[in-house]
């Protein structure tokens, strides 16, 4: 691939770049960068100080907007960090520091000793089980109980049991040593010693996170003091199913379910006697998923969110925060409260909040949750001293608005909460940000570090009969000291078609692995069962010793005996061994009907196609071209530059009106971008990997077609003209960004203003458009300062109902409070009025409002009257959205495949969205976007060609009606009827093997490959065969 | 509902006296829950900030004088709000505007401290009379410390005991020492507090006086309120003086060797911790290692300790007004240290020390519940 940037290189002309990146902290963010980097070509090593990846969110319960849970779409991502063959994962590991320049690295790492040799180890969990130390469980927060060797969490990854030190036996006074003999695999060693190595690396990506505010820093809150006051994150452990009580939601101190619970916001967020000016960001958003869970549980139950601002700024979090304040039973109380008193016999917590603006309340509580903020750990300060890598005042990661990702040393970057308090979606919009930035610096050396692996040919089982073996886990003792396991070997030896059987203690261990592949070999197997545990975490596995054993990876089938029996059945020897013995059968029945199922590859178009030219599409298009991505860039206005020619500075000062000017003269300088300016999509065709678009380009509206392999989406969005408080109609009202370019341009006009009235929420978070539009309340306060330098004395008011300065914008907040800007809250229900007025020779707009507070009217003689007035959708966005067949949300904005976890990523592969298509959003986070969407795009223009195939949908032509269903019901547009031969086509490159269309099919048509009608009706045979 | 118009000129003369700490304010309402009135009455600090902010203060309201400074508001203010700074500055303006809006008991003792030093009329020349048969010397340049009893502990008959177990102590650790008798003043705090600008400076620059004609340049007090002012007020007049209360100092003289504790007490004492001692200086650690290492004393904490203390409702010139009785939070702090059992209330401030001993009275609860000022623990244990 050609590489345009050669200035870029030129700056390391000596010595050859690294192809690999280090992410530093394995928390979301960090597991995100680590795949975007690894699937563009790069080797990873993602290091993190814990013993398991994962981070703070894989201890949360589920997640806001959407009540996901939190483990569940997070596993999946340990999986692939995992068996990603380009991604080593070193945890108990950190970094000692990083010397060397941009390109060339080379870090010096610490591993703590593990005791634990995790070759070995397979997380079976007898160690455990014979361990005799219990100790407070950090992953339940100390509110519940481990053995000193444990694993860290079922789910983790690496599989691997880790020992507390402080509190082994053997360690801390030489005596114990019960878990060494018991390990069966010989994996507990204890004569391991902390270790020192180096690595080379072109480029580090630092994500190492944040840590929860401890409220016992202040004696106001009474933490450890009353029993029933515990923190938002021990609420996430009490409310998780995997935490103390199992998910049932008892209070601490008498595990009573509680009736009534208080949530307190801001502990140690925005709270200068806390050393915490800032706001954390997440906890609004946390506190109002923690209520709709609670409520969930306990229907009766009095929840009470004791809050200041309600931050509900992101893309659908509005929407949350009404459906939680229509919830009867939910108080949302605008105070800070007092906690009183706990009451020694009933454990009720005793608090005094302020209600209705004045009024003072006494309410006892069942319990009290803390809604503690997000700090940077002295250990990021550490780290950061060590790196050479500067910090902010409040100690994150330093970064600026127009390098949202960079940090302050040439080829390392920063993603997630070390960067700003920030909730999962931007963590992984950042992560994948700061992956584009490694990716484009290392681009020249894509491939070179990273391995594939290679398999010998597959042997064609055509024409064979059915060759079954079967091998039954034992799981260590898992599944063995409740199932019978010799028992369903002996049983599974005499089924049709099997012609080998046996019991392995670890299936999944590298020798039993070994051993597999010899005995398929051997044996002349040619299927495979394997009875063991999850397929979601373990078949990956098995199908890789198929290859190795020169079979076709789709020739087994897994039966889990675990989860699905001894886990549950414990105590029921017998029925659970017959059960095995049925699950056994049924796995040995359909594996007989397995056929090999082939991969296609199709080669990838180098080539992208970004609609729209603003901030966001022109920082995409070039983050593309510099790794040498041809791109064709279609802007519908005769200008690039978008919404953002029209900014002039970002509250923390950058020049937003010159870093557009540069981004223009750096696109129309690169050769590989096609500038197609006055110009419109107008027909989308083909697949990931292959798209073929026309567009109408130019004044003259010719037709050209071009060849793309990814599209990104960043159609921008509009500033709302409202048809409100005189707008419109007297030129002394204007909008927020009007005021912005009148200010920059013609600043005397405002030199005499001298009562200055702003108006927040105009036409957002209401009945047309029930979503905040994020920015407004920064930009009045931007433009509030602004009006202060211009004339000190101008008194200012700004009119809003929550101020939503999330994170470090909270300084200016306070920043205008101090130059005497004026802040009134007003109610959606109470809106202020304005007139234009004529009174003793002055002609003036008197703003009347209500301050809360007092209760009383006040009024305000204003000069001028700017309007925060609503971000909205681009006109545009219907027809594309049909163009593309791309969905759209409920206000309008383009719809990602996933709110949490793929809020780039367009629900049909190949498409990303950046920028305000995707949501209001300021200039850095739409920079960050737009980075990330040229880091998703080159995990696809990576690869040479992509495979398709496997486990996907397969039409049958003659049975097949052409009726349609398939198509509308299909999420990834991979199905589509063929008008001229009436049946349905599927896109092998798009089916994810889901089977909605199987079930909506009603001629019979469909099937998933390897889940076919005859091997399902196989296996509901086989089950019936035993119920005779 | 008829709209009003802010009223500029207000809140600029609130901002002008030093109340300019409202624009800062957001309202969150903690200055309000937290307050210690709350238990009593009903009384809104956030209410107020915000009319100071919109100049629509009614400076008739007496909730004006109401905040004792107990620094509780202030400490847990999330945006910094130094909310006695408007209560002071409002009263201020008042003081100027309204003179006769101030209680008339506030006005006498202010009237005494402008004429005799002390708020009492009683004669400046009986100060040092509190001595009695000790053998005290006036401050001159040779010694190490001023001993600057304030004058509660000086004229009050309940308290001399104070200034007298203070003096015997520090005598007793060999510690050369003088007084200021007759030539002291009240360090004014307290007026200061109460708005009154003009008396506190006069008396802020009759004490430098004497403070330099005497040579001094280090200060043991036994109240917490001539600690703070003396170090957060009186520098700002030119007074280059050391100031240590007199917790501390003992504290550090136990450090040392220097004071031993020969005979066993064997009483449960209840700590309060004042509002100026703790919350306004963050001193909670001496007292409690003084009380600790007295032999067979039982310590404990009152109900709400530290950083939560309750305030006995003295402090912002309050000393000098009337609490009505059912509001008065000395009472409460009395009741619930005779439920945790104690013998004794401890603390280390005067005006914590009249007010409980008040309560007590009140509630005739004499026989059960003494007051005594911590150095008058240690004095009697030596």
């Amino acid at each position: 691939m050609l590489n345009s940037d050669t200035l870029n290189q030129a700056s390391v002309p000596t010595m050859r770049k690294v192809g690999a990146v280090l992410v530093a902290g394995a928390g979301v963010s960090g597991i995100q960068a680590a795949l975007d980097v690894a699937n563009s070509g790069f080797k990873v090593y993602l290091v993190d100080k814990e013993p398991a990846i994962g981070g703070r969110m894989s201890q949360l319960d589920k997640t806001f907007p959407t009540n996901d849970c939190s483990m569940c779409i997070l596993s999946p991502k340990f999986i692939e960090c995992a068996t990603n063959p380009n991604i080593s994962v070193l945890t108990e590991t950190e970094i000692d520091r990083i010397d060397g320049e941009a390109g060339t690295f080379e870090v010096t790492l610490t591993h703590k000793p593990r005791y634990v040799d995790p070759e070995k180890c397979t997380g079976c969990g007898t160690c455990s089980e014979y361990c005799p130390v219990q100790v407070l469980d950090p992953y339940n927060e100390n509110l519940g109980t481990v053995k000193v060797i444990h694993l860290p969490f079922p789910q983790a990854v690496p599989a691997v049991s880790t020992i507390d030190p402080s509190h082994c036996l053997f360690l801390s006074r030489q005596a114990c040593q019960i878990c060494v003999p018991v390990c069966r695999n010989k994996a507990i060693d204890f004569h391991h010693q902390q270790e020192k190595s180096k690595i080379e690396v072109g480029s580090v990506i630092l994500s190492t996170g944040y840590e929860a505010f401890a409220p016992g820093r202040q004696a106001q809150y009474r933490y450890g003091a009353f029993r029933n006051i515990v923190t938002s994150l021990e609420f996430e452990r009490l409310l998780s199913a995997s935490g103390p009580n199992r998910g049932v939601l008892r209070r601490p101190s008498d595990g009573k379910r509680p009736q009534k619970i208080a949530w307190i916001q801001c502990v140690g967020s925005r709270d200068t006697t806390a050393g915490h000016n800032y706001c954390s960001a997440v906890c609004c958003m946390y506190a109002i998923k923690q209520v709709i869970l609670s409520k969930e549980q306990l229907p009766g139950l009095d929840a009470v969110i004791l809050h200041n601002d309600i931050r509900a700024y992101g893309k659908g979090f509005e929407r949350y925060y009404e459906r939680a304040r229509n919830t009867p039973g939910v108080r949302f109380i605008w105070s800070k409260a007092s906690i009183l008193r706990e009451n020694a016999e009933n454990g009720e917590v005793t608090i005094r909040h302020r209600v209705d603006g004045f009024g003072i309340k006494d309410e006892a509580f069942d319990l009290v949750v803390l809604s503690v903020g997000l700090t940077s750990p002295d250990s990021n300060r550490q780290l950061a001293d060590r790196l050479h890598v500067e910090t902010n005042s409040h100690g994150f990661c330093k970064t600026g608005t127009f390098s949202p990702v960079e940090t302050s040393r040439p080829g390392v970057y920063v993603c997630g909460a070390f960067r700003a308090p920030m909730d999962i979606p931007d963590s992984v919009t950042m992560a994948s940000g700061a992956a584009s930035f490694a990716s484009e610096l290392l681009s020249d050396q894509r491939g070179t570090l990273v391995t594939e692996t290679s398999y010998p040919p597959e042997r064609n089982v055509g024409g064979e009969p059915p060759r079954v073996g079967v091998f039954v886990c034992d799981c260590g003792t898992n599944i063995v000291k409740v199932v019978d396991v010799a028992n369903v070997v002996t049983y599974a030896r005499e089924l049709s078609g099997v012609v080998h059987a046996q019991e392995e203690t670890f299936s999944c261990s590298i020798d039993s692995i070994t051993r597999m592949v010899a005995t398929i070999k051997e044996k002349g197997l040619n299927r495979v069962v394997v009875a063991a545990c999850t397929p979601r975490t373990h078949e990956p596995v098995f199908q890789d010793a198929l290859r190795q054993a020169g079979m076709n990876p789709h020739l087994i089938e897994l039966t889990n005996i675990r989860e699905h029996c001894s886990w549950v059945h414990t105590g029921e020897r017998q029925a659970a061994t017959a059960k095995a013995r049925d699950l056994v059968r049924m796995a040995v029945s359909k594996a007989r009907l397995l056929d090999p199922l082939q991969r296609l590859s199709y080669a990838v178009t180098g080539a992208a196609l970004v609609i729209g030219g603003g901030i966001s599409g022109m920082v995409s298009a070039l983050a593309l071209a510099r790794q040498g991505i041809r791109v064709h860039l279609v802007e519908k206005e005769e200008w690039l530059g978008g919404l953002g020619r029209r900014i002039r500075s970002s509250i923390e000062g950058g020049n937003v009106r010159a870093y557009v000017q540069k981004l223009i003269r750096e696109v129309y300088a690169n050769l590989l971008i096609m500038v197609y300016t006055e110009s419109d999509l107008i027909e989308v065709s083909g697949y990931v990997g292959n798209f073929s678009s026309r567009i109408r380009a130019g004044k003259r509206g010719a037709v050209k077609t071009i060849s793309h392999g990814v599209t990104i989406v960043a159609t921008g969005a509009e500033e709302l003209k409202p048809e409100a408080y005189l707008f419109g109609k007297d030129r002394r009202v204007a909008t927020l960004l009007e005021l912005e370019e009148e200010m920059e341009d013609h600043p005397d006009n405002l030199r005499d203003c001298s009562t200055f009235v702003m108006i927040q929420c105009v036409g957002s978070r209401d009945t047309e458009r029930p979503y905040c539009s994020r920015i407004c309340c920064t930009h009045a306060i931007k433009n509030a300062l602004t009006l202060k330098k211009i004339n000190p004395y101008m008194e200012i008011y700004i009119l809003y109902r929550d101020m939503r300065t999330y994170g470090f914008r909270e300084d200016y907040y306070r920043e205008a409070a101090e130059k005497g800007v004026i802040f009134i809250r007003y109610d959606a229900d109470d809106k202020p009025d304005v007139e234009a007025v004529e009174e003793n020779g002055r002609s003036f707009l008197r703003v009347t409002v209500t301050e809360p507070v007092l209760g009383r009217r006040l009024m305000m003689n204003a000069d001028r009257l700017a309007l925060g007035v609503a971000t909205v959708p681009s006109a545009g966005n219907s027809s594309l959205s049909q163009l593309l067949k791309a969905p759209l949300n409920e206000d309008s904005f383009f719809m990602e495949a996933h709110m949490k976890l793929r809020p780039v990523d367009f629900p049909t592969d190949g498409f990303f969205m950046a920028g305000l298509a995707h949501s209001p959003k300021f200039v850095d986070e739409s920079i960050a976007q737009a980075r990330a969407a040229a880091s998703r795009a080159m995990t696809i223009l990576a690869k040479k060609e992509i495979m398709a195939g496997g486990t996907i949908c397969s039409v049958d032509g003659k049975k097949c009606t052409g009726c349609g269903v398939c198509q509308e019901i299909c999420a990834f547009n991979a199905i589509e009827v063929d008008a001229m031969a009436g049946v349905a086509i599927v896109q092998k490159a798009l089916c994810k093997g889901c089977g909605l269309c199987v079930a909506s099919c009603r001629s019979g048509a469909l099937d998933i490959l390897g889940f076919s009608e005859e091997q399902t009706l196989g296996m509901i045979e086989a089950i019936m065969e035993g119920a005779h | 509902m008829e709209a009003i118009a802010p009223i500029k000129e207000v809140s600029d003369l609130i901002r002008d006296a030093g109340g300019d700490a409202f624009k800062l304010c957001f309202q969150c309402g903690l200055c309000t829950v937290s307050c210690p009135w709350n238990c009593v009455r009903s009384f809104s600090p956030h209410q107020m900030i915000s009319q100071a902010k919109f100049g629509l203060a009614d400076i008739e309201d007496e909730a004006w004088w109401l905040c004792s400074t107990c620094n509780m508001c202030v400490s847990r203010c999330p945006r910094g709000v130094s909310i006695t700074d408007i209560m002071r500055s409002v009263r201020a303006i008042i003081m100027e505007y309204q003179y006769n809006m101030a209680q008339p008991s506030l006005r006498s003792a202010m009237g005494s401290l402008r004429g005799n030093g002390n708020p009492w009329l009683e004669d400046r020349e009986k100060r040092p009379a509190w001595k009695q048969d000790l053998q005290l010397e006036d401050f001159h340049q040779d010694m190490d410390l001023l001993y600057f009893p304030c004058c509660v502990p000086a004229y009050d008959p309940k308290l001399k005991s104070v200034a007298r177990a203070s003096a015997a102590i520090l005598q007793a650790a060999g510690v050369r020492f003088g007084i200021l008798g007759s030539k002291e003043n009240c360090c004014g705090e307290s007026v200061r507090k109460a708005g009154n600008d003009e008396l506190f400076e006069s008396l802020v620059k009759s004490n430098i006086s004497a403070f330099e004609a005497e040579g001094v340049r280090e200060v043991i007090v036994s109240s917490p309120h001539c600690y703070t002012t003396f170090k957060e007020d009186y520098p700002g007049f030119g007074a280059q003086i050391k100031v240590f209360h007199m917790t501390q100092y003992l504290a550090d003289l136990i450090d040392r060797g220097r004071l031993k504790f020969r005979k066993e007490l064997r009483k449960k004492v209840v700590y309060h911790d004042p509002c100026y001692l703790g919350r306004h200086n963050g001193i909670y650690d001496e007292p409690r290692k003084i009380l600790g290492s007295i032999p067979g004393l039982e310590v404990m904490d009152e109900i709400d300790s530290r950083e939560n203390s309750l305030c006995c409702g003295g402090g912002g010139g309050r000393i000098w007004m009337e609490t009505k009785k059912g509001e008065r939070f000395s009472d409460m702090l009395v009741d619930q240290a005779i439920s945790l059992g104690a013998d004794i209330l401890v603390t280390a401030c005067p005006y914590c020390l009249l007010n409980f001993m008040d309560s007590v009275v009140t509630a005739d609860k004499g026989d059960i519940l003494e007051v005594k000022d911590i150095s008058e623990i240690v004095q009697s244990a030596l």
